[in-house]
């Protein structure tokens, strides 16, 4: 094949056609696949937007409630059950998406404590043991006054001290809780 | 991009680039919303380059299925990289570069494309029957019949107008090679249109 051969077959490749629509329609599967990861694509994003949410509300009753000596120790909660029997009033719709969220940051939670020695790992467990107690307790009592400002205060007031723990133990959520502009 | 530059309308007007420049902040528009989760902006920027994407994709696998498999791969990695992506190069290049990926990745964990090369010498879905006009099918089947470096190459560099190096990149190999890959591709393409009784 010789150059100008050689120049008409580029410039004949040149005039393929570079847009060619598919026989079906792909889009469906595709917002299928997409649906299914949405929650671990938006995580980081949502785990922000909740601590921003917690940070927003935070404001008082953090010491009444961290260290609330006056109850009886109670069996441990469990962070997803928590959220199972929370009920936030009207004013704080945290849904499914939260609950994804900060089970995203407990479970990192976890890996960091497995790196703790046993004592400090007993430290925090207590503290964080401390603080479900008053959600647990706050959640019972929103459960009554629904609407109660007050109570919601408390109740994201202390999740704001579950965060702060979590931060402590390996800086999980150093970026967000840092922020100056909340 | 000179091939894509070339196909442009002589009369490329300064009201068609005030709409070519509508159309880019549009996009910019829906890929921040995508960026959060908007799945119905993200529906139109697959709207918009599903038809380059899956050209693309046809032309590399020459198989509708595998092109079909490879553009439904291509958006989902783009959906999940979306975060990532800064405006660097055009958003149609990046998605060119993840189809791509996207068709590599699957060549590799598949085996079948001997098969396809079989197939394709006899079937009738090639690329070429979708929307080549006829004077080019034929070449167009004989690009499909390439094996797949030399095609690759030839596809990026010669249908779709990158550079050695932008084909280089996307195929994980060296501008060198791409070169060396083109002027075997080119010396196949004349083989077989002289075989098949072409003037070349």
């Amino acid at each position: 094949m010789n150059e100008k051969h050689e120049d008409r077959l580029m410039r004949d490749a040149g005039r393929l056609t570079t847009r060619i629509s598919p026989e079906r329609d792909l889009w469906p599967d595709i917002a299928t696949a997409i649906a299914e990861q949405g929650g671990s694509r938006r995580t980081p994003m949502l785990a922000q937007a909740a601590a921003v949410i917690l940070l927003v509300a935070a404001s008082s009753g953090v010491t009444y409630l961290a260290v609330n000596g006056d109850q009886p120790p109670a069996e441990f909660v469990p962070s997803n059950l928590i959220f199972k029997q929370a009920n936030f009033g009207g004013q704080y719709q945290l849904g499914p998406d939260y609950q994804d969220a900060r089970s995203h940051l407990v479970s990192r939670l976890d890996r960091a404590l497995a790196r703790l020695s046993p004592d400090a790992r007993a430290g925090v467990e207590n503290n964080l043991q401390v603080i479900r107690d008053a959600i647990n307790d706050i959640n019972g009592a929103l459960e009554q006054e629904p609407d109660n400002a007050l109570l919601q205060d408390l109740l994201l007031s202390t999740y704001h001290q579950e965060l702060r723990v979590m931060r402590n133990v390996g800086g999980l959520t150093h970026r967000v809780m840092s922020r100056n502009d909340i | 991009m000179a091939a894509l530059l070339a196909v442009e309308p002589a009369d490329y007007s300064p009201a068609m680039a005030s709409a070519k420049q509508q159309a880019t902040t549009d996009e910019a528009t829906l890929i921040a919303r995508a960026k959060h989760s908007d799945a119905r902006a993200f529906e139109s920027l697959y709207r918009a380059h599903v038809d380059r994407v899956y050209g693309l994709c046809l032309r590399m696998t020459g198989n509708v299925s595998e092109a079909e498999d490879c553009t439904q791969e291509a958006f989902i990695q783009v959906w999940n990289k979306l975060a990532r992506f800064r405006g660097d190069s055009s958003f149609a290049t990046w998605i060119h570069r993840i189809a791509v990926n996207a068709v590599l990745g699957r060549m590799r964990k598949s085996r079948r494309e001997q098969d396809r090369i079989q197939l394709a010498t006899g079937a009738s879905t090639s690329p070429a029957s979708i929307g080549d006009t006829a004077n080019l099918r034929d070449l167009s089947d004989a690009i499909d019949r390439l094996p797949r470096g030399a095609r690759h190459v030839f596809v990026l560099y010669a249908v779709y107008g990158y550079s050695h190096e932008e084909a280089g990149n996307m195929l994980g190999i060296a501008t060198g090679t791409s070169k060396a890959q083109l002027h075997r591709a080119r010396r196949l393409l004349a083989q077989q249109l002289k075989q098949e009784g072409f003037d070349v």
